[in-house]
């Protein structure tokens, strides 16, 4: 089951580099937000999925690499590469005085607080003049969506590099110890602060080395478009779907959410939503744990036989 | 070192209108057994607390290893050598019986397969090597016990605080508990045993006993001692001990 999975992995991983020279216009676009998407879902999974901190607001994280990565390319005429990786560096800067006080409230309080603290950020991000404020900033065009995706696939598989370290090292350990019983975590020598801090971090720079691409794909941005509600929530339920706080949880969530979703959307164009709404609940009602840890459970059952 | 490996003194807290401890002191040297006796409510669970940094006291001072420790985080104190087990066992149930023990041993091992190998001793020193790789939610009262003591000895400490080991266990296991505390002690590792009842063990393991009642200490000696207080027998045991219990 393992060597099929890798095997399976690695397929789609080459079919995501090659996607570019088969795909354009509207198949290139799905690609690319299916591959946005995942990214975000591997990055909330970080503090949801391992440390446990259910996140409602990892998109302002997004919103602020996008705006960061706008200024620069706009008002400093940066190359957008390099002003995408400040977008990252300057999320995961915000995040962590933001972690040090937030991640002191915990299960829905941190989930209403992330929320709150999004908007908070959102708020404060458009009423610098310089970002145009609601009427949103103009991005000069010709960057491509080529570009622009292979950053995309790039930061989004480093994020699965990321999981898949995480999930071995010593660091995933002390996670998943604080995320079953944080007090008894700390009496057993694990620094908390310093382990959540850390995981929150990462879970903000990936959301915002994804935001500069994202800005470069619109080339024109506003608060609505990358403060997006609809792709924080999409990005969870990839990662619940798929499974909380596994490797390949948020890429098979992902593949499966998008891949129905187009189906169901080319069929019944007017009530795909409600079909997918009803879809996922029965879903979660069969597999609460989400999709991977129920195969998983499956081929260790039937090894056991 | 000289002193007391820890000194608790004239420690006080309160929740509300109830003293959960008033006025307490007491003292645990190296590689002692101190059985901590009292009725349920006496505040024992409260004085692991305090001591283990879970919570803060209202006042007094606590000392471990000639350092005072008051107000120190748990993982700090958990770092510095005392470790502790809790009255409701509470594993990492979705995590290995491995992976349980992993987690303090990652204190003093540079590397996760280092920690894991030495949980895996541990695991095995505490006769669950046959469960090593099960998650520890699938584990019996009696082993998620050990388990618990498992973890503790991960961090190599000089101080175990036991809260309530020999509850729920069957009359052998609670011998086996008794030996296993006694090796310890071997070992050079002081332990504090909170123990509501089972009177046959505390006198025959403990080198010491102190027996609070409503918060208070109402006595500390010897075995010996203990038996006759007439204070403890009037406010605790309420008869004379027999030899059997």
């Amino acid at each position: 089951m393992k060597r099929g999975a890798s095997a399976l992995a690695a397929l789609a991983v080459v079919l995501l580099i090659l996607a570019p020279l088969r795909l354009n216009g509207y198949a290139m676009d799905l690609t690319y937000i299916t591959v946005l998407s995942i990214g975000l879902a591997y990055g909330w999974n970080i503090i949801s999925g391992y440390a446990g901190y259910f996140s409602f607001g990892q998109i302002a994280f997004f919103g602020v690499g996008a705006y960061a990565t706008a200024l620069l390319v706009a008002d400093a005429q940066w190359f957008w590469l390099p002003a995408a990786v400040a977008g990252g560096a300057a999320a995961c800067a915000l995040a962590v005085p933001l972690g040090y006080v937030m991640l002191r409230l915990r299960g829905p309080f941190f989930a209403m607080g992330m929320f709150g603290m999004a908007q908070m950020v959102r708020v404060l991000v458009t009423s610098i003049p310089a970002t145009g404020s609601g009427a949103g900033l103009f991005l000069p065009p010709g960057s491509g969506i080529t570009g622009v995706y292979y950053w995309t696939l790039a930061v989004s598989l480093g994020a699965l590099a990321l999981t898949m370290w995480i999930e071995r090292s010593a660091f995933g350990l002390r996670l998943r110890a604080l995320r079953e019983d944080e007090q008894v975590a700390a009496t057993l020598g694990v620094e908390t602060t310093r382990a959540k801090i850390t995981a929150f971090g990462l879970s903000a720079l990936i959301p915002g080395l994804l935001g500069g691409g994202y800005a470069m794909f619109l080339t024109y941005i506003e608060p609505d478009a990358v403060f997006s509600s609809r792709l924080d929530l999409q990005s969870i339920v990839m990662a619940i779907l798929g499974g909380l706080g596994t490797v390949w949880g948020p890429l098979v969530g992902g593949l499966v959410m998008t891949q129905v979703s187009e189906v169901l959307w080319a069929r019944f164009p007017e009530i795909y939503l409600m079909i997918f709404g009803g879809l996922l609940v029965g879903l979660l009602i069969v597999l609460p744990r989400g999709i991977v840890p129920a195969i998983a459970a499956r081929f260790a059952h039937r090894r056991g036989q | 070192m000289k002193g007391p490996l820890l000194a608790v003194d004239r420690v006080s807290l309160a929740f509300g209108g109830v003293q959960a401890l008033n006025d307490v002191s007491l003292e645990v040297r190296n590689g002692e057994i101190l059985a901590l006796i009292g009725p349920n409510g006496a505040g024992k669970t409260t004085l692991f607390n305090v001591v283990s940094g879970v919570l803060r006291p209202n006042a007094g001072q606590i000392r471990f290893a000639g350092r005072s420790i008051v107000g120190w985080a748990p993982q700090r104190i958990a770092r510095a050598g005392v470790a502790r087990t809790y009255q409701v066992v509470r594993p990492f149930g979705r995590l290995s019986v491995v992976d349980n023990v992993a987690v303090g041993a990652l204190v003093h091992a540079r590397t996760i397969g280092r920690a894991r190998s030495d949980a895996r001793d541990i695991v095995t020193f505490v006769g669950l090597a046959s469960y090593a790789d099960r998650p520890a939610a699938s584990l019996t009262l009696t082993q998620r016990k050990r388990l618990e003591v498992a973890r503790a000895l991960a961090l190599r400490p000089k101080l175990l605080l036991l809260d309530e080991v020999m509850a729920g266990l069957t009359p052998t296991e609670m011998d086996g508990m008794a030996e296993f505390v006694l090796r310890l002690s071997e070992r050079g590792i002081a332990a504090v045993a909170g123990i509501e009842h089972v009177m046959r063990l505390v006198m025959r393991i403990s080198h010491r006993i102190v027996v609070l009642d409503a918060g208070r200490r109402i006595a500390d000696g010897d075995p010996a001692t203990i038996q006759a207080d007439p204070a403890v027998i009037e406010a605790y045991l309420g008869a004379p001990l027999g030899p059997g219990d």
